[in-house]
């Protein structure tokens, strides 16, 4: 049971990693990424790639996945800054079906359908079976707090301020003489960054990935953890991850009491009950479970930090 | 062959015209993209499947049929989901309008499984000539999508709902000043694409095949169509199904057929890349 | 200070209900109950098929239960769905793991399943049981604990090809789902015709398109004798509708999974003169009666369930080899199953029920199943499964052949 509760746990810490991603993208800049599948699809290729195929050492495979995220990210970014959001929706989506289909289609390269197995993992030498899931999920927690970290920083400083006007109206913050461009791309690829590194944790985690696992669904659950949560909070993100999480693996569970119904219909009732549920939150709390404290400007003219005050 | 793939896409592109006239429609009206049509068009062809093989009605009444019935769920979705958020961002707006897909497409899944199906009537030969291959059913697809691309068109220009239509379309609080009953309009926006969506159903399901992702799986393309033509603008959105259509089907010429899934959003991407409101529509000004 | 406390506390109260809402199964359970997991595709591609394997997997379980058990314990079986899709499946395989203790997880069915889930098993040492056909599955299977009840696709392809050559067809075009599955199919089929009488490069469609019609068009333009098209049900029932509505008057073959009574009913008399080709149980067989006879099916000349059948086999030897192991210890257990499986001079049970009361009695015995007479080679693949080649006439299958191994 433990061991269960350790790996859903890690499973959780991807979508945190994903969902504070997404936030810096959308939360803090309004920048709407729906290839996020895309994105840690990208990680998870290349991490798993350099090491099976260029015999890289899995402790720099990692890294440079994050940085193909990075790459990725900056050029989608670049490629698509002057859309409207909900343009930028369907050329991110676009972005995330075609990594998709690269997959798929260059077998020679990715193996295509068969999927790629990947043996490398982390400091697997040095641990047993039984203590080496917690040591992973020690390392995809530290990862979460690196990128948590770095995210609160964002939206602590002044940039974090510059991203917030941008989000709210991009054309005043262009009046603003912010740099809006560098600051929407830099945003993006960084966002994009924790997306390919935690495809690159995932990858060495199951040790097998396919095209199949990167489908637009994974979006959708990313996008309601930081809905549920509370968009523009990293800490009710955390939240809602875990609250997505737990209704994706705990209706398993209700399949183990209820004989009635078949495999088939409850599974459609666990969808129906994910999309009723987000409906409900954005409409009873449209703001998230915890909602993004509010700023006050112009209060402390330097460094943003102190100027974080709860909206209730 | 190459006619042939021609004839291709003219079908394809009838077939994609009419959900991207309304998806076009609803967009300028409600102001947000709207995924759930995957779900409406699936429910389009599960009504009109229900009609037809279960209630044993002809095809042409069952899609009358299930023309009104997907109307109505539409009409419903906007009154039960959409109408209590107005005022929401249009990225709230398309989260929810996914899940309310997902919801649709698995209440089909529920009463009627993942099985194949299709309507109570026998596959057609095609006529042949001049090389090319046609059959009468995608004539009569490709008139009904021009009937529909006139009908919309004398609706927007000749009634008083359409011309309503219009004005909420370019300015909501304007058209409310004016005197126009806005809550009606938009009522009438919702069922009359839903009739279009659910019309999309039916014709969708005589081409491909009856299931719960059928929809789905015309949602970007769609999508293409209307953002190509320029989103807002139902006569971009025929011209942008012609494009999409041809475009996908000529496909095969250039890239491996595996790839196609991936045209119509490359289309979306180039094309909004290089002008970022449609061929034929006009940039907005942003308040 | 105050209000990260709150936001601790929700989060933990949040890990508290998760972790309780996990937790009661296990409590439930009795402790010395044997436990097993089925993961099957009751949604997604494999959605036709997946529960058929349940039903069958759960009827071995309640005949076994109430007849006192294996090894004087109940057998307790979890049911997961994979809805097809290695992501979602990872997961339950890790909850039927660590959750439910299973020795063996039985009928996955789409090779990125049962390869996606096979390192978290081969880590456990949990049995793996499934009807995929990637040829990659005996590779990737380490420690010998996987039980493949389906032949590889390369053999489906190569069997179906030998047959419609000896039908007399000279020249095929090919173009095949975009998967794994029907990618090898593809391989073995045109091994076996030779490449000269392919006309144009086999090529592969995806199967969610809005649209079939250029592939369509490309794959009858040379006008071969015949198009052979691997498949699942639902996108063949989309391209069958499109290669009927071009004219093309050739014959179209397939594979039997496409073409099952839906798809029939959904293409109406049009489907007509299509040849399609499966392994299929030995009908012939005490197995396969039986099989017929408890899932309450109609007995037929044509194939109707080839992988609930392996549902059956799949729990059936699974029960039997720890009878035979006499512990649940899975490395015993699957050393155990050729030993019930596979060898002659050995009596031959067509039931668990028998199955157990013989080993009961001291013998040595060989399953003969409903999907095939189950015979493993060394690497847990099973050995020649019967192929059959059907025309749907009149609306039913004929078998027009039938290659026996």
């Amino acid at each position: 049971m433990s061991a269960y509760l350790i790996s859903m746990a890690t499973y959780v810490g991807f979508f945190m990693i994903l969902a504070i991603a997404l936030n810096l993208q959308w939360g803090m800049t309004g920048m709407v990424n729906f290839g996020i599948a895309g994105f840690y699809a990208l990680g998870a290729y290349s991490s798993g790639l350099l090491t099976v195929k260029a015999g890289w050492p899995v402790g720099f495979a990692m890294p440079a996945a994050a940085v193909v995220g990075i790459a990725a990210g900056a050029l989608v970014a670049l490629l698509s800054i002057r859309l409207r959001e909900d343009f930028l929706a369907i050329v991110t989506l676009g972005f995330g079906e075609l990594i998709r289909l690269i997959a798929l289609n260059e077998d020679e390269i990715t193996e295509g359908p068969r999927g790629l197995k990947i043996d490398a993992r982390p400091f697997a030498d040095m641990f047993d079976r039984t203590t080496y899931p917690i040591v992973y999920l020690a390392m995809v927690l530290a990862v979460v707090a690196l990128a948590f970290f770095i995210a609160e920083r964002i939206r602590r400083s002044p940039m974090g301020r510059s991203l917030r006007a941008i989000r709210e109206d991009d054309v005043v913050a262009e009046v603003l003489g912010k740099n809006v461009l560098r600051h929407r791309v830099q945003v993006f690829a960084i966002g994009a960054g924790f997306m390919g590194a935690a495809g690159a944790l995932y990858a060495h985690y199951v040790q097998n990935i396919s095209p199949e696992v990167f489908m637009p669904m994974v979006a959708i659950f990313i996008w309601m953890s930081v809905i549920v949560g509370g968009a523009g909070n990293n800490w009710g993100l955390l939240l809602g991850a875990g609250i997505v999480m737990a209704i994706l693996e705990g209706s398993r569970f209700m399949g183990d009491f209820i004989d009635f119904l078949d495999a088939e219909k409850l599974s459609a009732i666990r969808v129906i009950l994910i999309g009723v549920l987000l409906i409900i939150i954005l409409r009873v709390r449209p703001r998230g479970l915890m909602p993004e404290p509010r700023f006050r400007y112009g209060r402390s003219p330097g460094g943003g930090s102190s100027t974080a005050d709860a909206q209730s | 062959m190459n006619m042939q793939l021609f004839v291709n896409g003219i079908v394809n592109a009838a077939l994609i015209a009419p959900p991207a006239i309304a998806f076009s429609l609803l967009f300028g009206v409600m102001r947000f993209p709207n995924f759930a049509i995957g779900g409406y068009i699936t429910a389009g062809a599960f009504a009109a499947y229900a009609f037809n093989v279960q209630l044993g009605l002809p095809l042409l009444a069952s899609a009358v049929a299930a023309m009104a019935l997907t109307g109505f769920i539409v009409w419903l979705s906007d009154i039960i989901v959409f109408k209590p958020m107005r005022g929401h961002g249009p990225v709230t707006l398309l989260v929810v309008s996914i899940a309310l897909t997902l919801i649709l497409e698995h209440i089909i899944r529920i009463i009627y499984s993942a099985e194949v199906r299709g309507f109570d009537i026998p596959l057609q030969r095609p006529v042949k000539f001049a090389g090319i291959r046609i059959t009468y059913e995608q004539m009569d697809i490709i008139a009904l999508a021009l009937a529909v691309a006139v009908a919309t068109h004398l609706l927007l220009r000749f009634t008083n709902i359409g011309k309503a239509m219009r004005a909420t379309a370019d300015n909501p609080v304007l058209a409310e000043v004016r005197g126009i009953n806005t809550g009606l309009v938009i009522g009438f926006t919702w069922l009359f694409c839903g009739a279009l969506f659910g019309l999309t159903g039916v014709l969708a399901g005589l081409d491909l095949v009856i299931e719960p992702l059928l929809g789905w799986n015309l949602t970007i393309p769609i999508f293409a169509a209307a953002i190509l033509g320029g989103i807002g603008s139902p006569y971009g959105a025929m011209l942008g199904a012609v494009m999409v259509g041809m475009a996908e089907e000529l496909t095969v010429l250039v890239l491996p057929s595996s790839y196609k899934v991936g045209v119509g959003f490359m289309i979306i991407a180039v094309l909004l890349l290089a002008r970022p409101h449609g061929l034929l529509g006009q940039p907005e000004i942003r308040k | 200070m105050s209000r990260n406390i709150t936001r601790r506390t929700v989060l933990k109260s949040g890990a508290a209900t998760f972790a309780a809402a996990t937790m009661a199964p296990a409590i439930l359970r009795a402790a010395d109950d044997i436990n097993v997991g089925s993961l099957t595709p009751n949604t997604g591609g494999g959605g036709p098929f997946g529960p058929k394997i349940t039903a069958s997997h759960k009827r071995v379980v309640e005949l076994v239960n109430s007849q006192g058990g294996v090894l004087g314990r109940q057998i307790n079986l979890t049911q997961e769905n994979s809805e097809t899709n290695p992501e979602s499946a990872v997961r339950a395989a890790d909850k039927l793991i660590n959750v439910n203790g299973v020795i063996g997880i039985l009928g996955t069915w789409s090779s990125s399943v049962t390869l996606g889930i096979m390192p978290k098993c081969q880590e456990a040492g949990v049995i793996q049981m499934c009807t995929s056909s990637s040829a990659d599955i005996p590779v990737r299977d380490e420690k010998g604990l996987v039980f493949n009840f389906q032949a590889l696709s390369p053999v489906w392809g190569r069997a179906i090809a030998s047959l419609a050559l000896r039908r007399g067809f000279n020249t095929f075009n090919l173009m095949a789902l975009n998967n794994d599955f029907t990618r090898s199919m593809m391989d073995g089929f045109v091994e076996i015709v030779g490449a000269d009488k392919v006309m144009i490069d086999p090529f592969y469609y995806n199967g969610n398109q809005s649209s079939y019609r250029s592939e369509v068009s490309q794959l009858i333009e040379s006008n071969p004798d015949a198009v052979f098209i691997p498949s699942y049900v639902t996108d063949f029932t989309a391209v069958y509708k499109e290669i009927f509505r071009q004219g093309y008057e050739g014959q179209v073959i397939t594979v039997s999974i496409s073409t099952g009574s839906k798809f029939k009913e959904a293409v109406g008399e049009a489907a007509n003169g299509i040849i399609h080709g499966l392994p299929v149980p030995p009908i012939s067989s005490e197995a396969y009666r039986q099989y017929v006879e408890e899932a309450e099916l109609e007995q037929m000349d044509g194939v109707q369930h080839p992988f609930g059948t392996a549902g059956r086999d799949q729990m059936s030897t699974l029960l039997l080899a720890v009878e035979k192991a006499g512990t649940t210890d899975t490395a015993q257990v699957a050393k155990a199953m050729w030993d019930v499986t596979t060898g002659e001079g050995k009596k031959t049970v067509y039931n668990i029920t028998d199955g157990l009361a013989a080993i009961r009695a001291g013998e040595e015995i060989n399953y003969s199943g409903a999907s095939s007479s189950v015979e493993f080679d060394a690497e847990g693949m099973v050995l020649g499964r019967d192929f059959q080649l059907a025309e749907i006439k009149g609306g039913a299958d004929v078998v027009i052949e039938r290659l026996e191994y």
